[in-house]
């Protein structure tokens, strides 16, 4: 969905877990949560608080 | 010639029944095993209620004579058919036997397919379909063709008559596809099942694409990716118990009533925790299925499609032991708005529930349709549409809970009293506007805001007096068209008195062939 990056909640390098909060996502004027599809550590962010984003962009890899 | 005595003739018959029974020999059923795949006898078995299925068409041998194909007559023809219950209730069923010729589908083991289908629509049952074929039966030609035809005929005779249920466990190519399409539902096994029009092979000579048979047409696809399925399992035991939930909610059939159960959950139950569950700031978001848990009867919600098309749900459950179909946009993804997926997967639930007669109850908080140029370039005006259409249709009971926000064209797509909601009830914080505040206050104070000397801080007023006067339940409960405005606490018994006062709803329409739904 086309929104606007609010908040990246992790860095490179930290460690997740599948169902962490990743990133705040303000789209459809709701603060929409995104969280992280699979364990592992966080190798790139791509975005940046305030960035506009849309549908199928990579936002965070984690591998 | 001397007679035989009963006992050879006895012995003959036996003989018959044991060759039908091995199926494909032991070899074959060996490889079936090998991939974690059932026969199509012990698919039934475990299935149905131990020792209830009937087999019917046992004997049955095709009558082809091309390519050699008369040296080979196994008994059944590669289908297994009869009679069954489930929960002591008669569903008829039919299991494709990969283990001979392939499951594949020439003429005979069609038109025993087409008997079952007409039996199950006659004695108004529903109607289980075991798919596991390599598709039609080549040396059959022709013949092979129509006998799917038969099968799409009936099965879209019975939609909306009898329930019908597709379960995915093996191969499903080409026309054999569309049978399943057109039940009410398609239940795969992860890993196992693959549906798809072309193969791999043919996409690769065709449009160079290169894809695997699991990625193109896996359970996972099809549930996540395509929409086309409803239900995953990981094993097949985890498939039928999924059929067989679902199940417990339908009646036989549309005449029917669908069954009600002892319920020790009281429909009086209060719920102070709801008051929690929804923020009443409409940025925040939260997942609706928290809301649906301490509504239900011991708080099961059946989920259909959970995979796709996540921002609004599907899916039974029931109140005071009576089932019912539940809509609920999902504020937790993509805000829970409409988009073209979220109108199919609901309007065609919803049409389902309205088929059987089941009670729908819609839960709203809902900030629009989606904007965009694809939405807009893929038809989000005529899928949309689709949500008018099935709640408009709809002579079922419906009760809708407005939760939070329901903005313009989406409150009326979201039963709205408009469209034929029989009791919509809403909660202290729902916001029932055109819009939400924000957008609604910049139009109609823009004058005010414009020629003011702080222009932010008067816009901000001018949002909070909008919100106040209008982001309430109250102007639209001043009109009637929200009928009760509810304590959050309440909403279980408020549904269950709403079910049982509108359960006796009839309602005619004028006499028509049928309506010509947006597509």
């Amino acid at each position: 969905m086309p929104g606007k990056v609010l908040d990246v909640k992790v860095a490179v390098g930290a460690a997740v877990k599948a169902g962490d909060l990743v990133l705040m996502l303000e789209a459809m004027k709701m603060e929409n949560e995104i969280f992280a599809t699979s364990s592992g550590t966080v190798k790139e962010v791509r975005v940046r608080s305030g960035d506009a984003v849309n549908t199928g962009d990579v936002m965070i890899v984690i591998g | 010639m001397a007679s035989r005595s009963i006992d050879e003739l006895c012995e003959e018959l036996k003989k018959k029944n044991a060759s039908a029974i091995a199926g494909g020999g032991e070899k074959a059923v060996a490889k079936q095993k090998e991939k974690g795949k059932g026969t199509a006898r012990e698919r039934i078995a475990q299935l149905l209620d131990p020792g209830s299925f009937v087999e019917i068409d046992e004997l049955v041998t095709h009558r082809c004579t091309n390519f050699g194909l008369e040296k080979t007559k196994p008994l059944g023809d590669g289908v297994v058919t009869g009679w069954g219950t489930i929960d002591g209730r008669k569903v008829f069923v039919f299991s494709q036997d990969f283990t001979v010729l392939g499951g594949s589908l020439g003429e005979k083991h069609a038109d025993k397919i087409a008997k079952v289908q007409d039996l199950s629509l006659e004695m108004g049952c529903p109607m289980i379909g075991i798919n596991d074929s390599g598709g039609a039966r080549i040396q059959e030609a022709v013949d092979s063709l129509n006998g799917y035809g038969k099968i799409f005929f009936r099965n879209t005779i019975a939609s909306g008559v009898v329930p019908q249920i597709s379960v995915i466990m093996g191969p499903t190519a080409g026309g054999a596809v569309y049978s399943p399409a057109l039940t009410d539902f398609i239940f795969m096994v992860d890993k196992t099942s693959v549906m798809h029009i072309t193969g791999p092979a043919v996409i690769k000579a065709v449009t160079g694409e290169e894809v695997t048979s699991e990625a193109l047409g896996g359970a996972k696809t099809h549930n996540e990716k395509s929409g086309n399925a409803h239900f995953i399992a990981k094993t097949e035991a985890e498939c039928f118990d999924q059929v067989r939930a679902v199940l417990s909610y339908l009646p036989s059939n549309n005449l029917d009533d669908a069954p009600v159960v002892e319920s020790s959950d009281s429909p009086d139950r209060a719920e102070l925790s709801l008051r929690e569950v929804v923020p009443t700031d409409p940025n925040k978001s939260y997942d609706v299925h928290n809301v649906l848990k301490k509504v239900l009867d011991d708080g099961v919600f059946t989920e259909v499609q959970p995979g796709w098309a996540r921002n609004i749900l599907t899916g039974y459950g029931r109140v005071g032991g009576r089932p019912i179909g539940i809509i609920a946009n999902q504020a937790q993804f993509m805000a829970g708005c409409l988009d073209i997926d979220a109108s199919d997967k609901a309007s065609r639930f919803i049409r389902h529930c309205d088929a059987f007669n089941l009670p729908i109850v819609t839960f709203v908080d809902v900030p629009g349709y989606l904007p965009g140029v694809t939405q807009e370039y893929g038809g989000i005006i005529r899928h949309g549409a689709k949500m008018l259409y099935a709640y408009s249709e709809a002579t079922t009971p419906l009760v809708t809970v407005i939760l939070r926000k329901a903005y313009g064209g989406a409150y009326l797509a979201m039963s709205s009293k408009a469209l034929g909601a029989d009791m919509v009830l809403a909660w202290p914080q729902a916001e029932i506007a055109v819009m939400g505040a924000e957008g609604a206050a910049n139009i109609v104070f823009k004058k005010e805001i414009d020629a003011s000397s702080d222009p932010a801080k008067t816009r901000l007023e001018k949002i909070d007096e909008y919100r106040h006067a209008f982001a309430t339940p109250y102007v639209a409960a001043e009109r009637g068209f929200v009928d009760r405005v509810i304590f959050p606490e309440d909403t279980r018994k408020e549904i269950w008195l709403a079910l049982v006062g509108i359960e006796s709803k009839r309602v005619s329409r004028p006499a028509r062939k049928h309506g010509v739904i947006p597509h």
